[in-house]
C-alpha cells in the first residue's frame, strides 16, 4: 500500500518545522501590505494549515481511509473605525487582491465602532517564534508511514479475538486511529508574528453489544497525545467493551435529591457553563449568570480553577490567543472567588474593564477532599501522595448517582439553570449497584457548585481541560 | 446556470474528470465520485444598536471518494490543479488496495431511473436575487429595522443581537458512471436574540428563520414574524418555574416539537446505523412500530425549505421518503452505500457538510403528517402533564434509543387546561417506546423554519415539523 509520503512538512536546516511554508508566510504578509495600501488602518492575518489522516476499522476490517489537508487565510480588517472578518483558501495573488479589495468595500459600509483595534504591543507575546516553544510537536510524525498508521488502527481492534459470552453478543466494533499536525501563524500590521505548531495522535473505539433481551448498549473509549509513543492503543477497545457491558440491565431509579458523582471523562460538561459565563462578550451583552461577579465570593471556597496555559508539552497549552495576546498561568476562580473574566481588546474598550485573554486554554480544577485538610485550604491536598480517585469519592459520598455520560440538555446562560439527561449508575455504601436509565438532573450552576464535596486528582492526562472526578452534595434527579 | 458555467467555475473538463475517476479506481473498487464546491458565506452582526461587524468567507475545493463494497476512501484538494486532484484521487484509492471484500449490488445505486427526477434547483430554491450580487449596504437596513421593531415592543428589553448570515454554493458532481450533476444552492438565515430584565430577573429569547433562498428572503413579513416571535411569551417566561419532575404525559405543540421525530426516530432510521446493526430499529423493517394513524416523512422537496435538496451530495434527486407509513416501518434513509447493501434505491439522503467530508445518510425536513384531532381536544384530554412548544437542542443514543431534548418554554396542564408556565427542562425518553406511546395526532401540521442544524459528525441544515401530538409518558426534568 502506498500513500502520499510528503506531508508538506518543512525541514528548516536541522530543525523540523510545521507544514506552513516560508512562501505561505510571505502570502500572509502580502495580504497585510496590500490591505494597508488599499485603505485598511490595521490588519491581522491568521494563517492556518493542517494535515489529518484517519483509518477506521469496522469489525476488524478496514472500513474507511481519510486524508485531509487544509490551509486558510483569515483576515481581520480595521478601516476608518470599522471592522470585518474575511477568510479564503485561495492563495493566488490575483484573487487575493480582488478578495481584499471587496472585503474593504464591505467593511466601509458597516457602522463605525471605535472600540475595534489591535491589542497594545506590550500585551502580545514575543516568545512564539518557531511554533515549537511549548514542545507540542512530535518529529516522529514525519516518519510514520501509512502502513504503520493502518497497523495501529488494526491493532486497536479486538473484534476477531472475542470469545462468545452468554450475557451478550457483540454487534459492532468501530475503531479509529488518527493523527494530525496543526500549524498556525498570526501576523499583524504592527509587526507581530506568533506561531504555534502541534501534533496530535488519537485512538478511539466504540463497541455495541446486545443483551439476551435484545436491548443494545454502547461503550466508548479513547486516548490521545501530542506524542505518538505515549498513545495508549492497547486496551482501548477492551475498555469500550467493558463500558458497554456495564450498562446491561439498566433499571429505572426513583427520582429525588441525591449526591452526584460525575466521572472524569464527562465532568468538563459541568465546568463549561462556568467558563462560558466568564466570557467578556456574554458579560457585555448581559447574557451571563456571572455578570457582576468579578472579585466576589460566588462559589464554595473549595472550588479553584486555574488556567495553566503555558505548561510545556501538555495538550491545550498555548503562548498566545487569537489576537496574539500572551497567555499566562493564572487563577480563574480561586477559593470560590471569581478572579477574572475573559476580556479581549474589543470588550475591554467596550466595558472599561482591563483586558485579559480571549478565552481559557488549559483549565485545571484543583483537587479537594474533605477530611484530608481543613475546609477552604484547597492547596493543601495538592501533594502527589494523596490520590483522590473514583473509589475514594464514592466511599466518601456513600449513596447517590454516579454519572458517566450526559445525554443532551442545556444550561441557560442568563440564569445558570440547567437540565441534562444522564446515564450512569446508582451506588450505595460506596459501591456501584446497577445502571440507571432515563434520568434527568436539574438545577442551577451556582447552587450546584456551592455544594461541591470533592474534586479528584484523576483528570485524564490526554485532555486539554484537566477536570477530574467531581462530587456534589445534592442534585435533583427526575425519573 | 448551464453546465459550462460550473465547468468554468471549477476550471476542469469532462475528460479530466473521467481521468480522475479512473485514477481513483486504479487499485480496484466499485465506484468513485468527485464533489466540487465553491461557496461564498457572508454575515452581518448587529449589536448595541448598530451593525458594527460583518464579513465574507470563501471556500473552494473538490472531494474524491472511492467505494469498495461498503468501504470508503476519501481525500480532497483545495484547488483544482490536475496534479493536486490526482494526488487526492490516489490517496482515496488506497481503500481498494488488496481488496477482497464482499461486493454489494452497486448497480442498484447508480441507475438514475430508479431514483426519480430532480425538481430542479430553480424551482426548489427561489433565487431571483443572488446574495453575492447584493451589497452589504443594501442588507443593513433589514437588521436595523428588525432591531427597532423588537426594541420598541417591550420596555424590559436591555439588549438585542441580530444576525444575518447567507451563503451560495455551486456544486458539481461527477461519478465513474459518467454522470454529471450540477446544483446551485442559496441559503439565508436571520436570528434575533433578546435579553430582557424586569429589574430583579433576567431572561432571554431567540427567534430565527432560515430558507434556501436568495436575498428576496428579506421581506417585511419575515421581519414581522421574527420580531413578534422574539418577544412573544416573555411575560410567561418571567413567571415560569420548573415543574415537579417525573414521568408524565407530554403534549408536543405543533412545529418545533418535530425535534422529537428528529432525535427519537429520525437518527435511528438513518441506514448507516442500521447497516452496522447499531440502531434500535435495525431489525424492525416492515414491522408495525406505532399506531396506524401515524406517518413520518423525511422530505427534500419542500420549496425553499432549509432541508430541501434538489440533489443530495451524491447526485441523487431530492425525494420525499416515508420512513413510517400508517404505523409500519417503511424505509430507512439511504446513501449509495447503504442502498447498495440493502439492495434498494437510494433515497437522496447522502449529505455532507462540505467537500471536506464524505457523504453519509442524513435527514432533510423531517415531519409527521397531520392526524384528525383538534389541538384543544388533545390538551383537554390530559388531566395532569405538560405542554411544550419551544426547544433548543436534542440528542440521541443510537444503540439504546434513548433521546433527550431541551425545552425552553411550555406550560403545565392541569385538568385539561394550560396553567403555570414552565421553562429550562430536559425531557428524556426511549425512541421506540415514545413512538408507540403517541396516543393522539392533531390536524395542525406545522413545519418549523428556524435555523436547525444537525451535528452527526458533520453539520448539515435540516428542518422539522409535527402536528400537536400527545405522548403518553416521558421523563420530565424538574424539582
Amino acid at each position: 500500500m502506498t500513500m502520499t509520503e510528503n506531508n508538506g512538512i518543512q525541514n528548516a536546516g536541522e530543525r523540523m518545522s510545521g507544514p506552513i511554508t516560508a512562501a505561505e508566510i510571505e502570502t500572509a504578509r502580502f495580504c497585510i501590505t496590500y490591505g494597508m495600501s488599499a485603505g485598511a488602518s490595521q490588519m491581522r492575518v491568521s494563517l492556518s494549515k493542517s494535515i489529518l489522516d484517519s483509518f477506521t476499522v469496522l469489525n476488524g476490517r478496514l472500513d474507511k481511509v481519510m486524508h485531509s489537508a487544509d490551509r486558510s487565510l483569515f483576515l481581520y480588517i480595521f478601516a476608518d473605525g470599522k471592522y470585518g472578518t474575511f477568510s479564503t483558501n485561495d492563495f493566488s495573488e490575483t484573487r487575493l487582491k480582488e478578495f481584499i479589495s471587496k472585503a474593504l468595500d464591505t467593511v466601509k459600509m458597516l457602522a463605525p465602532d471605535q472600540c475595534r483595534r489591535l491589542p497594545a504591543k506590550e500585551r502580545k507575546t514575543t516568545e512564539a517564534v518557531t511554533g515549537q516553544e511549548l514542545h507540542l510537536f512530535d518529529p516522529g510524525y514525519l516518519s510514520l508511514t501509512p502502513e504503520a498508521k493502518l497497523q495501529k488502527a488494526m491493532n486497536s481492534s479486538i473484534f476477531k479475538s472475542l470469545e462468545p459470552d452468554s450475557r451478550y453478543t457483540v454487534i459492532s466494533e468501530e475503531c479509529e486511529y488518527s493523527d494530525s499536525v496543526d500549524d498556525n501563524c498570526v501576523l499583524d500590521s504592527e509587526g507581530f508574528m506568533g506561531r504555534h505548531t502541534e501534533t496530535s495522535f488519537a485512538i478511539c473505539s466504540e463497541m455495541t453489544v446486545q443483551d439476551a433481551s435484545g436491548r443494545k448498549t454502547s461503550g466508548y473509549w479513547w486516548d490521545s497525545s501530542p506524542f505518538c509513543n505515549t498513545l495508549a492503543i492497547d486496551g482501548c477497545s477492551m475498555t469500550a467493551l467493558s463500558k458497554a457491558i456495564e450498562k446491561i440491565g439498566p433499571k429505572r431509579h426513583r427520582g429525588g435529591t441525591f449526591r452526584m458523582v460525575v466521572d472524569r471523562s464527562v465532568s468538563s460538561r459541568l465546568v463549561s457553563p462556568l467558563l462560558s459565563a466568564l466570557n467578556g462578550a456574554a458579560i457585555q451583552q448581559k447574557n451571563s449568570f456571572l455578570d457582576g461577579s468579578l472579585g466576589k465570593n460566588i462559589f464554595s471556597e473549595r472550588l479553584t480553577i486555574t488556567d495553566l496555559a503555558t505548561t510545556s508539552g501538555k495538550p491545550g497549552a498555548r503562548l498566545f490567543d487569537t489576537e496574539g495576546t500572551a497567555t499566562s498561568d493564572r487563577p480563574v476562580i480561586k477559593n470560590g472567588v471569581v478572579s477574572m473574566y475573559f476580556i479581549n481588546t474589543y470588550i475591554a474598550e467596550k466595558t472599561g474593564l482591563s483586558p485579559t485573554i480571549e478565552g481559557i486554554s488549559r483549565p485545571v480544577v484543583a483537587p479537594f477532599f474533605p477530611g484530608s485538610m481543613s475546609e477552604g485550604d484547597a492547596d493543601s491536598c495538592l501533594s502527589e501522595e494523596f490520590e483522590i480517585n473514583l473509589p475514594r469519592i464514592l466511599k466518601l459520598c456513600g449513596s447517590g448517582i454516579y454519572v458517566t455520560g450526559f445525554n443532551g440538555g442545556n444550561c441557560n446562560p442568563t440564569t445558570g439553570d440547567f437540565s441534562y439527561g444522564v446515564e450512569g449508575f446508582a451506588f450505595r455504601d460506596g459501591k456501584i449497584t446497577h445502571p440507571i436509565r432515563e434520568m434527568v438532573v436539574t438545577g442551577n450552576m451556582i447552587t450546584l457548585w456551592n455544594g461541591i464535596l470533592a474534586a479528584g486528582t484523576d483528570a485524564r492526562p490526554c485532555t486539554r481541560w484537566q477536570i477530574p472526578t467531581l462530587a456534589f452534595n445534592a442534585a435533583d434527579f427526575s425519573a | 446556470m448551464d453546465k459550462q458555467h460550473f465547468l468554468d467555475t471549477f476550471r476542469v473538463t469532462v475528460p479530466q474528470m473521467e481521468q480522475l475517476t479512473k485514477t481513483a479506481l486504479k487499485n480496484g473498487g466499485d465506484w468513485s465520485d468527485l464533489y466540487f464546491e465553491s461557496t461564498i458565506y457572508g454575515d452581518l452582526l448587529l449589536k448595541d444598536g448598530e451593525v458594527t461587524s460583518g464579513g465574507c468567507h470563501t471556500d473552494f475545493g473538490v472531494g474524491i471518494r472511492v467505494l469498495s463494497g461498503e468501504r470508503t476512501g476519501y481525500a480532497y484538494s483545495e484547488n483544482t490543479a490536475m496534479k493536486d486532484m490526482e494526488a487526492a484521487a490516489k490517496a482515496a484509492s488506497l481503500i481498494a488496495s488488496g481488496d477482497t471484500g464482499n461486493r454489494c449490488n452497486r448497480h442498484m445505486t447508480v441507475r438514475a431511473g430508479t431514483c426519480g427526477r430532480a425538481i430542479g434547483s430553480d424551482l426548489l430554491y427561489p433565487e431571483s436575487s443572488a446574495w453575492e450580487n447584493v451589497r452589504a449596504s443594501e442588507l443593513l437596513p433589514f437588521l436595523e429595522k428588525l432591531q427597532q421593531k423588537i426594541t420598541g415592543s417591550d420596555s424590559r428589553i436591555v439588549k438585542v443581537i441580530a444576525r444575518l448570515s447567507y451563503s451560495h454554493s455551486l456544486i458539481m458532481m461527477f461519478n465513474s458512471e459518467g454522470e454529471l450533476t450540477c446544483d446551485s444552492r442559496p441559503m439565508g438565515s436571520v436570528t434575533a436574540s433578546v435579553i430582557f430584565s424586569n429589574g430583579s430577573r433576567t431572561e432571554n429569547k431567540t427567534a430565527s428563520r432560515s430558507f434556501r433562498s436568495g436575498a428576496e428572503l428579506l421581506t417585511g413579513q419575515i421581519l414581522e414574524e421574527i420580531a413578534a416571535e422574539a418577544v412573544s411569551g416573555i411575560d410567561a417566561r418571567f413567571e415560569a418555574r420548573r415543574p415537579k419532575g417525573g414521568r408524565m404525559p407530554v403534549v408536543m405543540g405543533a412545529g418545533a416539537s418535530g425535534i422529537l421525530l428528529h432525535e427519537a426516530m429520525g437518527h435511528a432510521f438513518e441506514a448507516d446505523f442500521n447497516r452496522k446493526g447499531q440502531s434500535v430499529f435495525s431489525d424492525r423493517m416492515g414491522q408495525k412500530i406505532c399506531d396506524s394513524s401515524i406517518s413520518i416523512v423525511d422530505d427534500g422537496t419542500i420549496r425553499a425549505n432549509r432541508g430541501a435538496c434538489s440533489y443530495d451530495d451524491e447526485g441523487i434527486p431530492g425525494q420525499k421518503t416515508y420512513m413510517v407509513r400508517e404505523g409500519i416501518l417503511n424505509s430507512y434513509l439511504h446513501d449509495r452505500i447503504s442502498a447498495g447493501w440493502y439492495g434498494v434505491s437510494p433515497t437522496g439522503n447522502g449529505r455532507r457538510e462540505s467537500f471536506r467530508y464524505n457523504p453519509v445518510p442524513r435527514m432533510r425536513a423531517t415531519y409527521m403528517e397531520s392526524g384528525t384531532a383538534s389541538p384543544s381536544d388533545i390538551i383537554a384530554s390530559v388531566k395532569k402533564g405538560i405542554y411544550v412548544d419551544e426547544f433548543s437542542n436534542g440528542q440521541v443514543k443510537i444503540g439504546e434509543g434513548d433521546f433527550t431534548f431541551y425545552v425552553k418554554s411550555g406550560y403545565m396542564i392541569e385538568n385539561g387546561r394550560l396553567s403555570t408556565p414552565i421553562k429550562d427542562i430536559n425531557i428524556i425518553g426511549n425512541g421506540p417506546q415514545a413512538l408507540a406511546d403517541i396516543m393522539c395526532v392533531g390536524n395542525d401540521l406545522k413545519i418549523d423554519n428556524g435555523t436547525w442544524t444537525c451535528g452527526k459528525e458533520q453539520s448539515v441544515p435540516v428542518s422539522c415539523g409535527i402536528p400537536t401530538v400527545l405522548v403518553k409518558s416521558l421523563t420530565v426534568g424538574g424539582e
